[in-house]
């Protein structure tokens, strides 16, 4: 029935096309970023919500979408009070888990009741105060969504998290090579790999069913088997990527070797300590290089292709092979200009991110949120003041 | 669309879009300011109609945004609604001609000087806080840490390098012996009893270990000093130097330089993470990486004046330590030096003349 009011909105000519411009620029977020940076390092990462709502007022200002300009609106020092409790709760988890592991135990079963409410409220208050056209959006999505969302994640990393409390490694102890937990622990990576695009699937659709701006509510239509092929695809390049970091590992691995040298006290312990971190960085290099660019490109299309309202509509072509230019030519001026290059470089992503969208509408939006949100109450008044001020982003 | 430039009056006017916030239809308005109040003046339908009665809000109510160069300007009024500008240069001048005073973080975000000098600010807080800030932030983090977690990660630590890279010691027992006792009457007489600071409590442990390994000491958090029975053997017949070895040890067992690598790790790489997180977690990686090696070159400096306390104790003279740095390289053999950046240990020169010196009192 979709299909046939889509195609008969198209033969009609009904559809306008509405174009995302990023207007902002590198030099002038350079500026802003250097600034902000400066003074949260300063006051001890106490500006840091202050730093975040310039940044994200700027994101927003320079984003125009059919000519008419997003717009950001929290208090910073809203967010402020969000931020502390937020990092007094994963400062108290840190020292939890090091104190003892029922303690640890405790802290993340703590975390986890506690932390779906926090993104909930996060997401309702990011979009409560994003605007277009004066109108302010919302997300509609309830509290007991967001737990649906999360819980099968918790409940598996409950597992794990279980399975190695009740693991005995104590030196002394029977060797623990054939008992079931062990098989389980190690059949759990494996579990949680199989399970990863259906956790992500029920976050986005979580969230991607949940916006609203006036009377328009998204649906998020994209199956789960998408999320599922994408995922396979990503693997298969995956392997294809290890293969190249394999290669460039038997390469290093001799070098670091002749790095290590003898005799001298502690230092051969501390390559051997370094090692896996080695092979951490090169394979993260090359994952970050080759595989975020495709994940980015590839997910940004299917999610947004597939979100939908009753009279708007999205079309994100995003391209692969572009997007892995501009990541190689970010990371090259990021390392050698010491990182300075930062600001330039998020601001040409998102350009490429965001001009990459259309969005679609059925008829003329400003006639037709106008008429629609009549019927709505003040768009505005959703910034409602129970809100903590969370905007922890997932 | 440069009205707002040429219209007279008090400042001028500007055109916007005003939004009621519950349409998303704009009107076309004229901005001025009278008295106390910021108005919006809405044009009549036609020329011949009397102008609708302005929109009035008072001044103090609302919110101006802040000047960037790029970007429409959008203003939010109480109740709700908004004003809309595009010409951003007209809004500017217009708002300072009604003398706004912007924050000094606007004017310094908007000024190439205030950038420059907000890069150096940068440069020195880095410098001073690789020197000053992070160590001093970890050694009081650190003893925020009790000591028990010290020792679980030592013990952890142990058992999984005793498996992995140890074995037990050939060395006979009584020589084991002769050296522990050797080592605890030098540090009983380096820390005598009624002495303000006790000697931090420590373990002995032997091991064998192959060559990738070989002769070697090293510390572990809690207090476990292992020596590999290859260093015991290369310096057969010093026993003063393999003193000063395990009271180098010492050293960064009562510095717990173990815990405080892994406090300073964690806190150069928030402050990265900080500063690039959104962009890459690797890159905050990569300092706090090379920021760790030359912490433990500061920590082998520390670990030497330990050496140099111990032996002084024992009436020893530091100089047997030079022995030591002529000992290792005949050792490692055709091992290669390496390169400055991932030299996590003072160069042997420089050590064996801050034992030369200690040894003439200097």
């Amino acid at each position: 029935m979709e299909m046939a009011q889509m195609t008969g909105a198209q033969t009609t000519g009904a559809h306008r096309r509405l174009a995302l411009k990023f207007v902002g620029s590198g030099s002038e977020y350079f500026r802003i970023w250097i600034v902000n940076l400066l003074l949260t390092l300063v006051t001890l990462t106490l500006y840091y919500p202050f730093a975040k709502v310039r940044r994200l007022r700027y994101f927003y200002a320079a984003t125009e979408v059919g000519g008419q300009p997003l717009s950001f609106h929290a208090d910073p020092w809203k967010m402020l009070r969000g931020y502390l409790l937020v990092g007094l709760m994963l400062v108290l988890y840190g020292v939890a888990g090091k104190v003892s592991p029922t303690a640890g135990l405790l802290a993340f079963v703590i975390v986890a009741l506690v932390w779906p409410a926090l993104w909930h409220s996060s997401l309702r208050f990011r979009l409560a105060n994003s605007g277009w056209r004066g109108l302010r959006f919302r997300f509609t999505g309830t509290r007991g969504g967001a737990y649906a969302a999360l819980a099968p994640g918790f409940v598996a990393a409950a597992v794990l998290v279980g399975l190695s409390a009740t693991m005995d490694v104590r030196p002394g102890a029977p060797d623990p090579s054939f008992t079931p937990t062990v098989m389980a622990l190690a059949l759990l990576p494996l579990v949680f790999m199989l399970m990863a695009p259906w956790l992500l699937w029920l976050l986005r659709r979580y969230q991607h069913r949940h916006y609203a701006l006036a009377s328009e509510q998204t649906q998020f239509s994209v199956p789960l088997r998408s999320f599922y092929g994408l995922a396979l695809r990503v693997f298969g390049l995956g392997l294809l990527v290890s293969l190249v970091a394999g290669v460039m590992v038997a390469v290093l691995f001799p070098v670091f070797r002749a790095l290590a040298g003898g005799g001298d006290p502690t230092r051969a312990l501390s390559f051997i300590a370094l090692l896996p971190l080695l092979v951490m960085l090169v394979l993260v290099v090359v994952f970050q290089l080759a595989l975020r660019p495709y994940v980015t490109s590839r997910s940004q299309n299917l999610v947004w292709n597939g979100t939908r309202s009753e009279h708007i509509s999205f079309d994100s072509q995003l391209r692969f092979w572009p997007l892995l230019r501009l990541t190689l030519k970010n990371w090259f001026f990021m390392v050698i200009t010491l990182g300075l290059y930062f600001p330039f470089a998020a601001v040409a992503t998102a350009r490429m991110r965001l001009e990459a969208v259309q969005v679609l509408t059925r008829s003329d939006p400003e006639e037709l949120l106008a008429t629609l949100a009549t019927h709505e109450e003040a768009a505005a008044g959703d910034a409602a003041g129970d809100l903590l001020g969370m905007d922890i982003g997932l | 669309m440069n009205l707002g430039r040429t219209a007279g009056g008090e400042g001028g006017v500007i055109q916007a879009l005003y939004f009621d916030g519950r349409s998303a239809r704009g009107q076309p308005v004229l901005l001025h300011v009278d008295g106390s109040d910021l108005c919006a003046q809405a044009q009549s339908a036609s020329p011949q109609d009397m102008p609708p009665a302005p929109l009035r809000w008072p001044l103090r109510s609302v919110v101006w945004p802040e000047r960037t160069r790029h970007g429409q300007r959008v203003v939010q009024l109480r109740g709700g609604g908004s004003l809309q500008v595009s010409d951003a240069t007209a809004f500017d001048a217009w708002r300072l001609a009604h003398g706004a005073r912007e924050s000094w973080v606007v004017r310094a975000q908007q000024n190439w000087r205030a950038a420059l000098i907000a890069v150096l600010g940068m440069a020195v807080l880095v410098v001073a806080g690789y020197h000053w800030g992070v160590p001093a932030l970890a050694q009081g983090v650190v003893a925020l840490i009790p000591p028990e977690v010290d020792r679980s990660v030592g013990q952890a630590t142990l058992a999984q390098i005793d498996s992995r890279w140890l074995s037990p010691s050939t060395l006979p027992a009584p020589r084991q012996a002769e050296l522990k006792s050797l080592f605890a009457q030098a540090v009983k007489a380096a820390f005598p009893t009624g002495q303000t600071l006790p000697a931090p409590d420590y373990e002995l442990h032997f091991r064998a270990a192959d060559k990738r390994i070989g002769p070697n000491a090293f510390a572990l958090p809690g207090g476990g000093i292992i020596i590999t029975d290859a260093l015991v053997e290369l310096l057969q017949g010093h026993d003063d130097t393999l003193l000063g070895v395990m009271a180098h040890e010492l050293g960064h067992v009562q510095h717990r330089h173990g815990m405080r690598g892994v406090v300073q790790l964690a806190l150069v790489g928030a402050v990265t993470a900080v500063a690039l997180g959104d962009f890459s977690t690797l890159l905050a990686g990569v300092p706090a990486l090379l920021a760790q090696l030359a912490y433990s070159r500061d920590a082998e400096r520390q670990s030497d004046a330990m050496a140099v306390q111990v032996l002084r104790a024992a009436g020893k003279s530091p100089a047997v330590m030079v022995l030591l740095f002529e000992q290792l390289p005949k050792a490692r053999g055709d091992a290669v030096a390496p390169p400055i950046a991932l030299a996590s240990h003072p160069m042997d020169e420089e050590r064996m003349h801050f034992f030369r010196d200690a040894a003439q009192g200097r």
